[in-house]
């Protein structure tokens, strides 16, 4: 049985395609109870009530906020049955979108349908943040941060940091072009007048802490400040994913 | 997060330990400890790396200080340093580069000549020009 918790509409074309889905759902024959979160009651707590329940598919519909809200309730919850997680992913400028974003609802319904099921990792900020998208922390200005990686350490100075839930790291340090000329001439041809100085590594477990507290963000909640260590679950959640297109015959 | 193959290591950034990766390293930024890759490893203008690398390719630009082992390539840029042993099947060090240390390289064991060792220490016998006119002489009393 599928259990529904929708996002808190923002806006009427989103209102529009959330009853369109509802309905298409039962058309598909994929019916079943239907939630939508609100201030009174939160993802979280919709999550814990559809496994309550011994529901085994719960669909989280809206933004990566909601969905990273219900995931990580169903791994902070590690029920003995396996729950599969469905998404449809509402925000096409979002990281789900990519893989859980679904123009029409009736491709939607389909993937939910077919319910092919792959693992997926999640990170964890300690005690328990779960996350299936990403941590970020961005500082106001230049900050210096040290970071402890497995068998490493680093220090660097960033703008910005970003963790994913299979631990890939992201530091990025931003530069302006400091010239009014080439700053000009940027703009007239189109070119950015900030640089990056990236860097990426992967690492299993992680420490950060930074020479002032800096604010650590899942999406756009804050969930704690530096220092923080992150974790990786391997396998922690089984996400329904689109099936296999079969790639039509270039002669036919 | 897009996520991208390999490890970058920024030049804002000093690191320190071992760092492992099947696939490419880049390097921008100062990294003391052993840098290892199953691919290749780049060490840009801007990187210094003190420690042994051992990887598949190594691209120096930068500047390193440690033994490099290679099984591929080495290619030292005409900005790049070494300070340290080599080992490698290949080496290109392209003019204005700095290699202090000593190369080591597999003997090739392909048929052939190019498998002989050349004895460069054998000395070669020359005749002087006394030593022909004492040959004349004794070869005229004779007759």
């Amino acid at each position: 049985m599928y259990y529904y918790i929708f996002e808190n509409p923002k806006t009427p074309t989103q209102r529009t395609f959330f009853e369109k889905l509802r309905d298409i759902a039962r058309e598909f024959g994929i019916a079943g109870e239907i939630t939508q979160a609100s201030p009174a009651r939160s993802p979280e707590e919709l999550t814990k009530m559809a496994l309550e329940k011994n529901f085994n598919t719960i669909v989280a519909i809206g933004n990566d906020l909601h969905v990273n809200r219900v995931a990580a309730e169903i791994v902070r919850q590690n029920t003995q049955f396996q729950v599969a997680l469905g998404i449809i992913s509402t925000d096409p400028e979002s990281m789900l979108y990519e893989r859980w974003g679904f123009k029409k609802p009736e491709d939607a319904c389909e993937t939910l349908k077919f319910r092919k099921l792959e693992r997926f990792d999640v990170g964890l900020v300690e005690p328990d943040h779960y996350f299936l998208t990403s941590v970020k922390i961005e500082c106001k200005r230049p900050s210096r941060i040290s970071l402890e990686v497995d068998h490493w350490k680093a220090d660097a100075v960033v703008d910005r940091v970003e963790i994913s839930g299979n631990l890939y790291i992201l530091l990025e340090r931003f530069y302006r072009e400091q010239s009014t000329l080439k700053q000009a001439m940027g703009w007239l041809v189109g070119k950015s007048n900030v640089s990056a100085d990236r860097s990426v590594f992967k690492g299993k477990m992680i420490r950060i802490s930074s020479s002032e507290p800096q604010s650590v963000l899942i999406d756009t909640q804050e969930i704690t400040k530096t220092p923080i260590s992150i974790y990786r679950k391997p396998n922690a959640l089984n996400i329904i994913t689109r099936r296999d297109r079969i790639i039509k015959d270039l002669h036919s | 997060m897009k996520q991208q193959v390999g490890t970058i290591v920024g030049s804002s950034v000093h690191l320190t330990g071992a760092i492992k990766d099947a696939s490419d390293i880049q390097i921008f930024g100062s990294v003391e400890g052993e840098v290892s890759s199953d691919q290749k490893i780049i060490i840009e203008e801007s990187a210094y790396v003190k420690g042994p690398i051992n990887a598949s390719e190594v691209i120096v630009s930068g500047r390193v200080n440690g033994t490099i082992n290679a099984k591929e390539r080495i290619e030292l840029n005409p900005t790049g340093s070494i300070k340290g042993n080599v080992d490698t099947q290949n080496l290109l060090i392209h003019s204005g580069a700095t290699f202090i240390g000593k190369s080591v390289m597999p003997e090739k064991n392909a048929e052939g000549d190019s498998g002989k060792d050349f004895d460069f220490e054998k000395e070669v016998e020359t005749e002087t020009e006394e030593e022909v006119d004492l040959e004349k002489e004794k070869e005229e009393q004779d007759k």
